[in-house]
């Protein structure tokens, strides 16, 4: 393990690693050792075209690239000499020379890296008085995507991103020198499940996603950390709050899981937030067959009236559980131990398929299926063979991911249900045929974890408040159990006792609470091993 | 084009002869005796030995000593080997190479050969500027009678040794006369330069272990291994053995080549070989190396014409091309032009090629028509200054050296385009 | 198909003298534009397929080199060198005198599409300045009449 000295402060590193990998490795760069760049990205082939990452490197008379000079043991570096500075403001005035004086109209503003660095290492006026070179300043380069020519600063990212990570290569640059530009060819667009990444990579405000044009100044938004809901990845994101309102999602670089990237499906899955069709009020079924709204007290009020009844009458076994792994593992927990004290023996798990690829996106589109089956929901299947052969009479379901999946439809008598119970975020088809409807709170709105297709649990935290009342999925229950009087709930929910609760019953979660899992997420423990100590 | 230089020496002095160009006139004059001895006769390391003893500097404008370069090769390893004969010639004020393939191609495929036994290589690629269309289908006619005499193939002049050669175009790039530009190009992408470590020699063609050489450089190798390195170091100074090719052009009474010692005062060449300026007139500047080379200003022609010397006043022998400038000259337009060259050739890779090259012709241009203020020249300085030694390769260092030169000596030519808002030298050549 | 079987061929013996089939890719450009004076879009995909790479791949290597084209061409071309010796010997007075002699100003091309008249950089005949490259070929140690008289013996 070869040790650097980087402006007198001596940091390890991995063999074969250049400057700027061991700073990245040991989470020093830009963080305690200062050495701006734009081509390179940890993620990315090194390019080493934009001479911005210039340091002095003591036994070498030029100075080098950190970003491509590998590390020696006993190399001692300066990254903040006069030298260095003054090749640093020499890259930063040329590039100025040419870039527009955008920044007003700029969605880069506030978080663009030529605005930083020329703040901090370039200089105040600009000596040019020649003519800027004038080009398009408004491509559509694809669905997703638009091309700001003059603002681009070449550092190529996009283009190696492209070929390196979908492995589409729409992009490349044509000519040669000052008349250098970023292309498409004509008929093939940039267009990937991954095309918005290159706005996020793209250092200053050349490339930007249509989504986010002129929609807010980033410096209002707050940065939230989250976990994408959109597939079993949990890829993790920072979700950009103002106002109450997400604007976007971005990814939040996590090694372990999604690096710096995250599928543009997934990107875009923060409208379902506020979309037009979240259910927004409690409502109840009457007896002419429409639907009231309710409050929430009312609401289970009348489910629980519903299940005494045919608990009395029938028996708990009636009564039939759907699991969503959109809820969190705090909200399915509190829902296997409701099931249990209630006496059904019938629940499952159903959670919508689809495309997956050998980068982030995986087959089941919702985050926590691996956290439902490990806390012991099975496949819904068997729930619906039940209730075809006709020995269901009440389910209460969470989400409507068994719908989507064709397991309810018009085969599966679910009008014929005596009771339905719905706790879902968005409306569907079960509205139709629902008797109590309770709308639950997305990711976004609560506390709690999942746990992703690599078994390791990730936290989400409330980032926005919905203006109308909702409850998470978990609250719900708790209600309920206590309306029923069953053993164990006395109505309150706390996301964190639960957490600890599930921990101590269950090995694979032991020593996970919502405090140890922290940003970045903790494994579960491996199932073999916890085998064992059962 | 003449058929040979006005003054030749041991790489030229045959090319007059109608038939030389071809393989049969070739061996008249003795040709591929060297390589046959040096196949038969001596080992690849001796070859080298020799090589390096007689001191042969690369001359493809770096002067990098050519037996040190072909002792980089690796010795052990199955990966194959390869050669790559430079033949981009692309610096302004440089055409010897040319006439080194149109008239000589046999000479150069000798040197070729003797290398390729020298470092093991078993092909070499021949890349040769798009624009030389006349010269490409010389060498490829000579390279196929080299087959045809099994020359090259698989068993070289029967000693077992395989060798192939494939001449490849380019398609109009200067940066494709940079070593690793080239190796770029030559596996059909665009010439953009290489950030090096690694070089050639660890990675170079297709990835494989390559050596580039000049054309020229190539052409004096059967001449060292037949007449040996005290014969080689009797042309020349101690420092740069060897006759190299001037081209001299731009305001002389003879332009052309001439095949001279290395160390050859630059005011001989000028003065005697070329004629001297026409019309009686007086020289101003001379840019002794090719455009990438410094200026030197009428008093310090008297240099010789060799590195050694010539680092001294801050230039260099780079490619021989001796430009002459007389005295109504404007050097601000040769500014003009040379700026122009290099805005238009950048690959465009590195920040401050790229935008130093477009800034510096800018204000050039600027200065030239009238509209430029002496900060312009700070300016214009500091922007050279920040371009070098900072870069993947040496073209912006290329770029930024000619400008300071210009400045350096012909200051007053700026100055008296800002005071006067125009050119004050009304017989210059037009812009 | 835009790239004709004979040209293919031509493309196929040429990929089997490197080592790595995309070192015949700028060989294989000069071909097609042997035929088409150019390199189109369509032709481009034909080279990606050929060459196993994307099309896009293909036109940035055009668009890098200057004797690349991707757009049709007059059917003649004719480049002044204006890089400094040819300068020096007047090369860019007889530039202008060529425009005017053709009515275009170069860099462009005569209104019927027959010259193309443009400049060059260095060409490596710089002792026979000035000059110019036509289709190629060069001419030298030129003055005004003898540029004009072979700009006007090319042919419709």
């Amino acid at each position: 393990m070869p040790k650097i000295t980087i402006d007198g402060r001596e940091i390890e590193a991995a063999d074969g690693r250049t400057i700027l990998q061991a700073l990245d490795d040991a989470g020093l760069l830009m963080n305690g050792v200062d050495i701006p760049h734009y081509c390179w990205h940890p993620k990315l082939a090194v390019d080493g075209s934009c001479r911005l990452c210039q340091v002095e490197v003591e036994g070498t008379p030029k100075l080098q690239i950190a970003c491509d000079t590998p590390v020696r043991d006993g190399m001692v570096v300066h990254t903040q000499n006069e030298r260095v500075t003054q090749a640093r403001e020499g890259v930063m005035e040329l590039l100025l020379v040419n870039h527009p004086l955008d920044c007003p109209i700029c969605d880069q503003a506030g978080e663009c890296k030529l605005q930083d660095y020329a703040y901090d290492y370039g200089v105040n006026a600009s000596r040019s008085k020649e003519p800027r070179r004038a080009l398009k300043k408004n491509v559509d380069l694809g669905p997703t995507i638009v091309f700001d020519q003059e603002r681009c600063i070449l550092c190529r990212r996009c283009v190696r991103f492209c070929r390196e990570i979908p492995k589409t290569g729409e992009l490349a640059v044509f000519n040669r020198g000052d008349h250098s530009v970023i292309e498409t060819f004509p008929g093939i667009p940039l267009d990937n499940d991954y095309s918005m990444n290159v706005a996020d990579i793209c250092p200053v405000g050349a490339l930007t996603t249509k989504d986010f044009r002129f929609k807010i100044r980033v410096w209002f938004l707050e940065d939230v950390p989250g976990i994408c809901t959109g597939c079993a990845n949990g890829c993790n994101i920072h979700l950009g709050v103002a106002n109450n309102k997400v604007y976007r999602y971005v990814p939040r670089r996590n090694d372990a899981v999604n690096d710096t990237w995250i599928c543009d499906a997934g990107r875009m899955s923060y409208r379902e937030i506020g979309a037009p069709d979240r259910l927004r009020e409690c409502a109840v079924r009457n007896d002419s067959g429409r639907l009231d709204p309710v409050g929430l007290d009312r609401a289970i009020e009348v489910a629980a009236g519903r299940l005494r009844r045919l608990i009395e009458s029938k028996g708990p076994g009636v009564i039939a559980g759907f699991a969503s792994a959109h809820a969190t593992n705090e909200d399915l927990f509190t829902f296997r131990r409701f099931l249990a004290a209630l006496g059904s023996e019938t629940s499952g798990l159903a959670v919508v398929r689809g495309k997956a690829d050998d980068l982030l996106i995986k087959e089941e589109k919702a985050p926590n299926a691996t956290g439902a089956r490990a806390i012991g929901f099975g496949d819904a299947r068997a729930v619906v063979d039940r209730i075809r052969s006709g020995a269901i009479d009440a389910v209460i379901a969470l989400g409507h991911d068994a719908l989507q999946e064709g397991l309810l439809g018009s085969e599966t008598p679910l009008a014929s249900l005596d009771t339905l119970i719905v706790l879902d975020t968005h409306a569907s088809e079960l509205q139709r045929v629902a008797h109590v409807i309770v709308p639950v709170r997305h990711a976004a709105e609560k506390l709690g974890s999942f746990v992703n297709a690599a078994r390791r649990v990730q936290r989400v935290v409330p980032a926005v408040e919905s203006a109308w009342e909702t409850y998470a999925d978990g609250e719900v229950i708790a209600k309920l159990g206590a309306a029923l009087g069953l053993e164990g709930f006395d109505g309150s929910y706390d996301a964190h006792q639960v957490a600890r609760d599930l921990a101590a019953a269950n090995p694979e979660f032991a020593g996970i609470d919502l405090d140890s899992v922290g940003d970045t997420g903790r494994e579960l423990v491996d199932s073999v091993a916890s085998e064992a100590k059962r | 084009m003449l058929e040979r230089p006005y003054v030749t020496q041991y790489l030229t002095e045959h090319f007059g002869e109608a038939d030389y160009p071809t393989l049969e006139g070739y061996e008249r004059f003795g040709g591929y005796g060297a390589a046959r001895k040096a196949l038969t006769e001596m080992s690849p390391d001796d070859v080298i030995e020799l090589v390096k003893t007689a001191g042969l500097q690369g001359r493809g404008g770096a002067g990098f000593p050519a037996g040190m370069k072909w002792s980089f090769m690796p010795k052990e390893g199955d990966r194959p080997k390869y050669l790559v004969c430079n033949a981009d010639e692309s610096e302004p004020g440089s055409f010897k190479d040319r006439i080194l393939l149109e008239r000589g191609a046999h000479q150069m495929l000798e040197g070729i050969l003797i290398a390729a036994w020298a470092t093991g290589a078993s092909a070499t690629f021949i890349y040769i500027r798009g624009e030389y269309a006349h010269p490409a289908d010389q060498v490829e006619r000579a390279v196929a009678e080299a087959y045809a005499k099994k020359y090259l193939g698989k068993n070289v002049m029967g000693t077992g040794f395989a060798h192939d050669v494939i001449v490849t175009r380019g398609a109009g790039a200067y940066i494709c006369g940079e070593e690793t530009g080239l190796l770029e190009s030559l596996e059909g992408k665009k010439g953009q330069p290489r950030k090096k470590p690694p070089f050639p020699a660890q990675y170079g063609a297709f990835g494989m272990p390559t050596t580039v050489n000049n054309v020229e450089t190539f052409s004096h190798v059967p001449h060292i291994i037949e007449k040996g390195a005290n014969w080689f170091r009797s042309f020349g100074t101690e420092k740069s053995p060897g006759t190299t090719i001037f081209g001299v052009s731009g305001h002389v009474v003879r332009p052309g080549l001439y095949e001279l010692p290395l160390g050859t005062p630059l005011s001989e060449i000028v003065f005697e070989h070329a004629g001297g300026i026409p019309g009686g007139r007086k020289v101003k500047g001379v840019i002794p190396g090719g455009m990438s080379m410094p200026i030197l200003p009428a008093g310090q022609l008297d240099v010789p014409m060799a590195n050694e010397f010539l680092r001294e006043r801050k230039t260099m022998l780079g490619t021989g091309g001796i430009m002459v400038m007389d005295e109504t000259t404007c050097m601000v337009r040769v500014a003009s032009v040379i700026s122009y060259f290099f805005r238009d050739e950048s690959c465009g890779q590195c920040t401050q090629c790229r935008e130093g090259t477009g800034w510096i012709n800018k204000i050039v241009d600027r200065v030239e028509r009238g509209a430029g203020e002496e900060e312009d020249l700070e300016v214009l300085a500091d922007v050279a200054g920040k371009m070098e030694a900072k870069t993947i390769c040496a073209f912006a260092d290329a770029a930024a050296w000619p400008i300071q030169g210009l400045l350096r000596h012909f200051r007053d030519d700026f100055v008296e385009h800002v005071r006067q808002r125009k050119c004050p030298f009304a017989g210059s050549f037009e812009l | 198909m835009v790239i004709s079987e004979q040209t293919r061929s031509k493309i196929a013996t040429a990929i089997s003298k490197y080592p790595q089939k995309r070192g015949a890719l700028l060989p294989a450009i000069h071909l097609v534009q042997a035929d088409h004076g150019h390199v189109s879009n369509e032709c481009a995909v034909e080279l990606a397929e050929i060459f196993e790479i994307r099309p896009i791949e293909v036109m940035e290597v055009v668009t890098f080199y200057n004797m690349f084209f991707d757009s049709p061409q007059a059917r003649h071309h004719v480049y002044v060198c204006t890089n400094l010796p040819c300068s020096l010997r007047g090369a860019r007075s007889l530039l202008n005198q060529l425009e005017s002699h053709l009515g275009v100003t170069a860099p462009g091309e005569t209104p019927d599409g027959r010259i193309f008249l443009g400049h060059e950089e260095c060409l490596g005949a710089c002792g026979y300045a000035p000059m110019m490259r036509v289709d190629g070929q060069y001419h030298e140690d030129l003055d005004v009449e003898k540029a004009k008289r072979i700009l006007d013996s090319l042919g419709k």
